[in-house]
């Protein structure tokens, strides 16, 4: 038996034992235990260091406010940090270490740290970093000699940087009543609108259901609270429209009732089940809310309140009620208020003894002097402590008389020995969520506490959280907020009833026992009582500034535990009341979120995969794929040994000779359909596409409405209304969202419909003097001659029993085809393409050999369409109508898009043979030591086999006008260099004639 | 005519997969119905496209937004206003459409070959697609043959609920395997059957 574990009690199974190591160390603790009761069980005290001083701290809370015992949790090689041990629940196997101490806990040596008290104080970095310094570190560069080693003496955990192998889930909800906590109140809110026939989700932090009702001790309807609980529990998990979600932090509340949760799915398990998540990150959207999320209790503020084994009260008595475990064997309590005496008594009852209960105030009412004589404690009302004795555990504590109304000690100091010491300021109502729904807190003079704000949203506060203490109060509560929540009305229903002890739920206002010695406000960012005044003497009045001056309130715990006081001792330094001085509005997350919940199944895989009807044939026939957008496409169809170069080389060469193929499935598709489709596309692109006859294919070139250059393709009229229209790859998606805009809002008496139909078609580019020969072996149902397929001309057949649709147009300049078939069928057109190619010596090409066969031809594409060139840049101002407007022709020709020093299209041949980059800028004189006075640049490069030469398209100022000069590529990043001659962008067949035939 | 390939081979394994120990609670397959087929009315045209559509398919979509119905061989639902997916399991539905919905009605458009049809059924169907889309899927809410449209990976989809415990999505064919390996992925914690 370990020596703090009670013989028996509490909610764990003491017949499971569970093994586990911190800090290299192993131990056994039990089902239910989490790694702070388990630890806590074996006798340990010391489970951190603190932020700043590397003093030793231990446990404060059992729960997820705990701002001292944040541990780093091992997992492979993956390490998770700054975790409290209170919210870790065991399982063989686990693996915890402390954190920010060198080299080991017990012997930091970082602890001199608590030598430099005073110039360690709120502003340190400030005032040590940002004036001027003697000598040669000043400002900054101090600043950065320092920072290496402040950074090892100062802060929390160390992430890891290895790949986190866990899964996350994002899931989505929808319910009627969202219940937040699952204590009385909630549980009985959820039960109440679970009657109504409400959807209700129940969330709660803890793995266990049932708040306080598992620890308090109390009686709910003649049986013990936890009886109760595990009762309400099991009729709550027979509904079916209650979903229970334990291990689920509900952290924000965002517009519309939307909230976020964190559902810790299986870091309690040492493996998850085969396809279950780590984390699941919950959207949840509620028509109501009720809010039921408990109250903190506060500590107090005193000399040496940090030590190990000065925890809060009700923290202590969970341990020894829910967890079996005693924190200490000899305990002191020192409180403001009635709840502590309950929590003597928990212990007592638990077997520890109770050595005295010091209360502030004066004369506490008779029924906890009462209580006090149960737990056979020796009152000392009218005191304080103010002063604890020990290393690394407490050993004793001082005591001395108080004046609450004063704040005034007096007399002797007495020495109590005891190894715990309890204490309580009073409870702060969790109202994080209400505050972040979007309302200020306001202030209760009698509970000395904030409470919830009026609600904003549709939400409904219940329990403690409203500051109603008693469970009594958190049983009415609760129904009534879980009827009101799902539409319902009363009902004569009794309800349940509760014994407890009583107690008055108001506290002295007593925040601080002033002394010698370092009084903690924010345990976990090791801010004192002494650095908030601090703060008030340098200046700061405004809550928000001295949260950020003294660092109060901020880290993972965000001053859960010391807000209330941190507030108290500024107001009382200002000589204002507490509400005068305010607080800051909370913000989500409640409690740290992981980063990989948040991104969830789109880690590691953030894009979808877009695949073309051909794509498993390009990978089984030796493609090298290449991402393009979301799509995946034909780089090359490398042979054995060939580079890149060789490959499109080769596949170029070969479609010039003979005949080559390409997938051109993932042009964009859309269908535009309708009445006024054709003035329709008159409108929208720069050319007639009325006049098309049905039939025949058009080049339409598209504006924006500033009047640059958009996207251009092909568009084919199949019917009177029905027209198919091609967009470039990537701009597929914006050109469907620019004609449902001019639809949707500029046009809407237009009668046209849109359709993305890109994946409807299979489409193969077949081109080179052999194609026309290579169709007629393998069309049926259509000739394809000159005659029945002229110049972008469009007949139907079919290849190989499928039907088709075959439209004579060229990219590469050769005579060429594009063949559409259902998608569904692409692949079988295609190989029957490649057969009946085989005779004529057809190859299969990619994107290189089509980039390639596109620059020697002079064609555009996005790399020149590139959101800043206009038609003119590019020469295509032959497109733009003088007939008709159209989107962009009313600013197409400000004088800046018309000025004589654009960048226009010209191409390049290297001087030098050698090969281009794109993206090198082109200048007039070359001057490598000093490369400047940049005419333009290149947009695509290649080597091209038909001219033998390494060629470019560039965007160059004066463009027409510098054909037949000479310039130098300048391209200093890559060191490239050498004399360039300025072209037309036609490098080849420029009439046309291999395409027309 | 040839088969049509779907896009979905070479990830479609058939059998059971996941941590199906505690039985199987998803099924997945390819409905691949013969006919996709996207409807659009013009501006108060709507009747009468929903009367074409009663007339070719036999199904009287109900009125509303998102208003569906399933034979079990043909299936119609509302995905926008005045717009409407219907499937056949036999193909040439469009040209029967064409034939019916006149240009003063409306638009047909065959996505016959440019839709990927994928039925998830069974107790966790709800469950699984809660992880892609953010939509209300019981019962109540999303009734028996309504349809709704959506996004995956930021893509366009339309979710038909064609049973109590069985959806039919369609996605873009070219992403529509992309989206199969996230199904089947996201179904592995509860056990999932293909079929």
């Amino acid at each position: 038996m370990s020596p703090r574990r009670t013989d028996t009690g509490g909610r764990i199974d003491r017949l499971k034992t569970i093994r586990f190591t911190f800090d290299g160390v192993a131990y056994t603790g039990h089902g239910g235990d989490t790694l702070a009761s388990a630890l806590l069980a074996n006798g340990v005290t010391l489970f951190g260091r603190s932020f700043k001083y590397h003093r030793p701290r231990g446990l404060l809370s059992a729960g997820v406010e705990e701002p001292n015992a944040l541990v780093t949790v091992l997992k492979g090689e993956v390490r998770e940090p700054n975790i409290p041990a209170t919210m870790v629940e065991i399982h063989d196997g686990l693996s915890a270490v402390s954190q920010n101490r060198f080299p080991s806990l017990t012997w930091d040596i970082h602890a001199v740290n608590q030598l430099g008290g005073k110039i360690l104080s709120a502003g340190f970095y400030y005032k040590t970093f940002m004036g001027p310094v003697i000598g040669p570190l000043k400002g900054t560069r101090f600043w950065m000699f320092c920072e290496h080693f402040i950074r090892r003496a100062a802060g929390l955990g160390s992430a890891g940087s290895a790949k986190d192998p866990a899964r996350y889930e994002r899931m989505n909800a929808f319910c009627d009543v969202l219940v937040v906590g699952s204590g009385p109140a909630g549980l009985m809110a959820a039960k109440a609108a679970a009657d109504q026939g409400a959807r209700v989700v129940l969330a709660d932090l803890e793995p266990r259901f049932g708040g306080s009702g598992n620890w308090s001790g109390e009686t709910i309807d003649g049986a013990p609270a936890a009886d109760w609980v595990r009762r309400t529990v099991a009729q709550l998990e027979a509904r079916d429209n209650v979903r229970l979600l334990p291990r689920t932090t509900v952290w924000g509340y965002y517009d519309n009732n939307t909230l976020a949760a964190l559902e810790r799915v299986s870091d309690h398990k040492a493996q998850p089940a085969k396809g279950e998540p780590r984390h699941r990150y919950w959207a949840i959207r509620a028509r109501s809310v009720v809010l039921a999320t408990g109250a903190f209790e506060r500590p107090l503020v005193f000399p040496g309140n940090d030590r190990p084994g000065v925890m809060l009260a009700h923290a202590a008595e969970r341990y020894a009620s829910e967890f079996g475990v005693l924190p200490g064997q000899r305990v002191v309590v020192f409180t403001n208020n009635d709840s502590a005496y309950r929590s003597a008594l928990a212990l007592k009852q638990a077997g520890a003894a109770i050595v005295a209960i010091v209360d502030v105030r004066p004369q506490p009412s008779a029924e906890m002097s009462s209580l006090a004589g149960e737990a056979e404690a020796e009152l000392l009302s009218g005191h304080a402590v103010v002063a604890t004795e020990g290393g690394k555990a407490l050993s004793g504590l001082k005591v001395q008389r108080f004046d609450m109304v004063a704040g005034a000690l007096s007399g002797d100091a007495r020495s109590v020995h005891a190894d715990c010491l309890l204490m309580s300021g009073g409870w702060s109502p969790t109202i994080h969520l209400a505050s972040q729904a979007g309302a200020k807190a306001e202030w209760n003079a009698a509970r000395q506490a904030f409470l919830p704000p009026k609600p904003t949203q549709n939400w409904i506060g219940a329990g403690a959280f409203t500051g109603s203490f008693s469970t009594v109060e958190a049983i009415a509560e609760g129904r009534a907020a879980g009827l009101a929540a799902a539409g319902g009305t009363g009902t004569p229903a009794a309800l349940p009833t509760v014994e407890a002890t009583p107690g008055d739920p108001d506290p002295a206002p007593v925040f601080e026992i002033k002394g010698s010695g370092k009084s903690f406000v924010d345990f976990q960012h090791d801010v004192t009582a002494e650095d908030v005044r601090l703060a008030h003497r340098e200046g700061f009045v405004s809550v928000e500034h001295l949260k950020r001056y003294t660092t109060l309130g901020m880290a993972t715990d965000q001053g859960k535990s010391s807000n209330i006081p941190g507030l108290a001792i500024m107001a009382e330094a200002l000589g204002k009341p507490i509400p005068e001085v305010g607080t800051t509005r909370f913000r989500p997350p409640f409690a740290p979120v992981s980063i990989g919940s948040l991104a969830a199944e789109r880690f590691g895989d953030l894009k979808p995969e877009r695949l073309t009807p051909m794509h498993d044939w390009h990978l089984a026939n030796g493609a090298t794929m290449y991402s393009a957008g979301l799509w995946y496409r034909p780089m090359i169809y490398g042979l054995s040994g060939e580079t890149v170069e060789q490959a499109y080389v080769r596949e170029a060469k070969a479609t010039r000779e003979s005949a080559g193929m390409v997938d051109v499935s993932t042009l964009g598709k859309i269908a535009v359909q309708g009445p006024d489709a054709a003035a329709f596309l008159d409108r929208v692109y720069t050319n007639m596409f009325s006049t098309l006859a049905v039939g025949k294919a058009r080049y339409g070139l598209m504006l924006r409405e500033d009047g640059f250059a958009f996207d251009d393709g092909t568009t084919w009229r199949l019917g009177e209304q029905d027209f198919l229209m091609t967009t470039t790859t990537a701009n597929a998606g914006k050109v469907m969202q620019h004609l449902e805009y001019f639809l949707d809002v500029i046009w809407p008496e237009l009668k046209v419909h849109v359709t993305s139909v890109t994946d409807e078609w299979a489409g193969a580019a077949i081109g080179g003097p052999k194609a026309r020969q290579i169709l007629a072996a393998c069309v049926t149902g259509t000739a394809v001659d000159n005659a029945t397929l002229p110049f972008m001309g469009i007949v139907h057949g079919e290849i190989s029993g499928v039907p088709v649709m075959i439209c004579r147009l060229s990219f590469s300049g050769e005579m060429a085809f594009e063949v559409y078939s259902g998608a569904g069928h692409g692949t079988h057109v295609w190989e029957a393409l490649v057969e009946a190619g085989k005779p004529f010596g057809l190859v299969t090409y990619g994107l290189e050999a089509l980039g390639t066969m596109r620059i020697e031809k002079g064609h555009v594409t996005g790399a020149e369409i590139d959101g800043r060139t206009t038609a003119r840049d590019l020469h295509l101002d032959w497109m733009l109508s003088k007939k008709k407007p159209f989107i962009g022709s009313a600013m197409m020709d400000r004088e800046g898009l018309v000025a004589s020093e654009r960048l226009e299209l010209v191409g390049l041949i290297a001087l030098d043979n050698r090969p281009l980059n794109g993206g090198a800028h082109i200048v007039e004189e070359v001057d490598e030591a000093n490369p400047h006075g940049s005419i333009g640049h290149i947009t695509a490069c290649c080597y091209s086999p038909a001219l033998g030469k390494h060629i470019a398209l560039a965007l160059v100022k004066g463009g027409k006008a510098r054909h037949g000069t000479r310039a130098h590529v300048s391209d200093p990043l890559r060191n490239r260099f050498g004399p360039v001659e300025i072209v037309s962008n036609h490098f080849y067949d420029p009439e046309g004639t291999r395409m027309h035939g | 005519m040839a088969e049509r390939q779907s896009p979905l081979e070479p990830e479609f394994h058939v059998g059971s997969h996941g941590n199906f120990e505690h039985g199987v609670e998803i099924l997945l397959t390819e409905t691949r119905p013969g006919s996709i087929v996207q409807l659009a009315a013009w501006p108060g045209e709507e009747k009468k496209l929903m009367a074409a559509i009663r007339a070719v398919s036999g199904l009287a979509l109900p009125d509303g937004a998102g208003g569906g119905l399933s034979d079990g061989a043909k299936s119609v639902f509302g995905f926008a206003p005045g717009k409407f997916t219907v499937a056949d399991e036999a193909e040439g539905l469009a040209a029967a459409f064409a034939k019916t919905v006149t240009p003063a009605i409306g638009t047909v458009t065959d996505l016959s070959h440019g839709r990927t049809a994928i039925r998830i059924a069974g107790p966790k169907a709800e469950w699984v697609l809660s992880k892609f889309f953010a939509i209300d899927f019981a019962l109540p809410a999303f009734p028996v043959g309504a349809g709704r449209s959506t996004t995956h990976h930021d893509v366009f989809a339309q979710i038909q609920r064609t049973g109590t415990d069985q959806f039919d999505i369609y996605v873009f064919r070219s992403f529509a395997r992309s989206f199969w390996k996230a199904l089947c992925h996201a179904s592995e914690e509860v056990g999932y059957e293909v079929q």
